[in-house]
């Protein structure tokens, strides 16, 4: 056996509770946890049933956990997990599963199989069988602070930028600030309206908030990768900077797996639970709404539907804020089928999008996606993550479909009027 | 009179006629279009620029702009580079350029706004600290205005 | 072995020896299973009414919103064998008098006509989730040998006690032993296969419920 083997194997059987154990004993083998997946639906291929995902740890907690199990190795009679094995599996626990959910939602006998495959990702991980791509992510993380290398310098640009547009000074490093603001390198990259959207939005509810220099990365490539000492080392930063600042609430932005990773991974990873809330972006809102902190103006006319990122909805618990809060500023919102709580992935959830040889794979799971818009025909998707919007646009325009797909928080932030402040001298 | 602040300009462009529009916008955009090299970005732009588009030219202007637009994110996960990142609101920019339905929009704003995001991306690679960009595009306006 | 040799055994010995190892397999393996233990969820709840373990040891029993039409041999098949076993186990009357003996008390039973309706539902339920098994792509590429060992384990009992009942093919006494040797070898072979699913499915919704509970998803 490998060294690296050695620790995967050694890490799997660590990762074994009597939850895992129940799940593998109840498993019948009646397949409906593949019809609800995505990436089985939509091409066929019943490698891809989620329970079969799980096989080599199936046959570890087997082998070394059950009294007949035992037995059977003792006398040669059992197959055990290799190298080999566990880089055959890579595609099937990383590429072809974006930790969404359905599985779990859906598996007669109760089985969180979910729950199981973001622990054999901790095995994979440790026997260095995780994506190259998610590989990079989890390392510049842990080096730069962000998986996509964005540093401080770039940050205090975005922030240069919305205080100019807006005239609203962004707070850094604001000690007794209510709210700390965390961000994703995706959204600072791909949609810095957002920094913006939050000024304006914090400005109106009259809230205090801040960044903090040392920890504005949300993203946890630790989660995705399936390595809880990463995952605790990212989470931390985030823990660290929120006493320090002594804030209430840490809001976690638009990325579904940022706010697993702190709103019900990041106390687990720390040993303790935290001083503070934290709460997803979309549920602040939803608070600021209910409290009636927003005024927002007008409407928009077109037909609108909501994509339900999978870590927000089904995993996070935060269904109904966004319908709200669409509501809000929509005349014409319409649900797709199977939305809410039940709806389906974008195809690009943890850490999938990073795996370019995943690319094919997702394109043709998104199948379902696409049926859903069809189902609905909407002018413009809503949604609450960068990650998703991405994957979506990038599939929509696979299938050559004309639909713009925008974030909610900029939108709702788009109905509040801009902040009547005088530009200073000189700018 | 010059174009002091951003009221104004906004109002100004609001002003023009959507060919014009068009045309100012790609002037704007232009301005940053080595940080894309995107020859998809180039058609759009020279499109704009002309005065007399058919629908069925913008059309075809417009898919390849969004395709190279789409293409242009960068990816979850994926190392980042600054001055590449720009390259996606310059696709933006020239997004708005040629964008067929503009019923009530004031598109020239729009690409503006994305050319400035695009200086910031170059400020955030570090390679420049500061970018008068508002400026230079009082300016274009201004020139444009009075031809 | 003469017929009746043979019903005197699977009667005594055989018996004794089955639920013997029935109680202890299931025994050790309920023990081995949940001393496992779960660390504590130390993330700060949300409480929700109806996101429970409790809650969804019960709900889980419904199909989710569309899966019930996209697998229906799938449910109802299951359904109806479950259904019909566990009215054939506890609710005929020789059986009923089985458990008396074991047990010190009964209780009232169904008119065997009902329950020689609901044997033959079950038994062609049985047979079409062995179909389905065959023929579906998912179920065949998981399937393996535990899989048709243990379908015959469940289908050989219900139907060589209908076929005692109905006294086909075999004198009385040996099928009615080839029956108790049957259900014998279901209780022998049930702690160590897929059959335990019968104790740990309380469990597995239990834990599920639970976790996804804490977020207040009621699922």
């Amino acid at each position: 056996m490998s060294a690296s083997l050695e620790k995967g194997v050694r890490v799997l059987k660590e990762v074994i509770d009597a939850p895992i154990a129940s799940y593998f004993s109840s498993c019948v083998h009646c397949g409906l946890c593949a019809e609800a997946c995505l990436f089985y639906t939509e091409t066929g291929d019943p490698k891809y049933t989620p329970i079969h995902k799980l096989e080599p740890m199936r046959r570890l907690y087997e082998q070394e956990y059950t009294v007949l199990g035992r037995l059977k190795k003792l006398i040669g009679l059992s197959k055990a997990v290799t190298d080999a094995e566990l880089a055959e599996w890579q595609e099937l626990v990383y590429n072809s599963c974006t930790l969404c959910g359905r599985c779990s939602v859906v598996c007669p006998v109760g089985n969180d199989i979910v729950y199981m495959v973001r622990k054999f990702r901790e095995g994979m991980s440790a026997s260095g069988n995780a994506p190259v791509g998610i590989k990079g992510a989890a390392n510049r993380t842990i080096t730069i602070g962000s998986p996509m290398g964005v540093k401080l310098p770039a940050v205090k640009a975005q922030m240069r930028h919305v205080e100019e547009d807006y005239g609203l000074p962004i707070p850094m490093d604001a000690e007794g600030a209510e709210y700390l603001v965390m961000l994703s390198s995706m959204e600072i990259m791909n949609f810095p309206e957002y920094l913006g959207a939050i000024a304006k939005i914090m400005n109106q509810a009259g809230k205090t908030w801040t960044l903090c220099s040392t920890a504005f990365e949300a993203t946890n490539a630790g989660m995705q990768i399936g390595n809880s000492d990463l995952a605790r080392v990212i989470v931390s930063r985030i823990v660290e900077a929120a006493e320090k600042l002594k804030v209430k609430t840490v809001i976690s932005p638009e990325c579904g797996h940022a706010y697993t990773a702190l709103r019900w991974e990041g106390a687990n990873l720390m040993g303790r639970s935290f001083g503070f809330k934290v709460r997803h972006i979309i549920e602040v809102l939803g608070e600021f709404q209910e409290q009636g902190l927003l005024k927002t103006e007008g409407f928009e006319t077109d037909r609108l539907t909501f994509h339900d990122p999978c870590q927000l909805a089904r995993r996070g618990g935060v269904i109904k804020q966004q319908r709200n809060l669409m509501n809000m500023v929509s005349k014409n919102f319409v649900e797709m089928p199977d939305a809410g709580f039940m709806n389906w992935c974008c195809g690009g959830g943890g850490g999938a999008s990073a795996i370019e040889e995943g690319e094919e794979l997702r394109m043709e799971a998104f199948k379902k996606k696409k049926s859903q818009f069809d189902a609905v025909k909407p002018d413009r998707v809503v949604t609450a993550c960068a990650n998703c919007r991405i994957v979506m646009e990038e599939g929509l325009e696979h299938y050559n479909m004309n639909l713009p797909v925008v974030g909610l928080t900029e939108m709702i932030a788009d109905h509040i009027p801009n902040p009547v402040v005088a530009k200073p001298e000189g700018s | 009179m010059a174009t002091t602040n951003d009221k104004e300009f906004r109002a100004k462009l609001e002003t023009l006629s959507v060919s014009q529009q068009r045309q100012v916008a790609a002037l704007f955009v232009q301005r940053v279009f080595a940080f894309s090299n995107d020859v998809r970005i180039k058609a759009a732009l020279d499109m704009a620029m002309r005065a007399d588009i058919s629908d069925a030219e913008l059309a075809v202007v417009s898919q390849a702009a969004n395709t190279a637009r789409v293409e242009s994110y960068a990816q979850c996960g994926r190392d980042s580079d600054w001055n590449t990142q720009a390259g996606l609101f310059v696709a933006k920019g020239a997004v708005s350029c040629v964008r067929p339905d503009v019923e009530g929009q004031n598109l020239a704003w729009d690409a503006a706004m994305q050319v400035r995001v695009a200086r910031t991306c170059e400020a955030a690679s570090g390679d420049v600290t500061d970018h008068k960009e508002a400026e230079a595009q009082y300016a274009i306006l201004d020139d444009f205005l009075n031809k | 072995m003469g017929e009746l040799q043979f019903l005197t055994w699977v009667r005594g010995t055989g018996l004794n020896l089955a639920i013997s190892i029935f109680l202890l397999g299931v025994l050790v393996r309920l023990l081995e299973i949940y001393s496992l233990g779960r660390k504590k969820d130390l993330a700060e709840p949300r409480s929700v009414g109806g996101a429970s373990g409790m809650n969804t040891v019960f709900r889980r029993s419904i199909p989710p919103e569309g899966m019930l039409k996209n697998s229906p041999i799938t449910y109802i098949g299951g359904y109806v064998f479950h259904i019909g076993l566990v009215i054939i186990i506890f609710l005929f009357a020789p059986h009923i008098k089985f458990f008396q003996d074991l047990l010190g008390f009964s209780w009232p039973g169904l008119p065997s006509q009902a329950v020689d309706f609901a044997a033959v539902l079950t038994i062609v339920a049985l047979l079409l989730i062995l179909f389905d098994r065959i023929s579906k792509p998912v179920k065949r590429y998981l399937s393996t040998f535990q899989d048709w060992f243990t379908w015959a384990l469940t289908f050989l009992p219900v139907l060589t006690g209908w076929m005692a009942v109905q006294h086909l093919l075999l004198p009385y006494t040996t099928m009615l032993a080839l029956h108790i040797l049957t259900v014998e070898l279901l209780l022998v072979f049930l702690p160590f296969t897929k059959l335990f699913h019968a104790f740990t499915v309380f469990g597995s919704r239990w834990y599920n419920g639970t976790v996804n509970g804490h977020k207040g998803v009621a699922v």
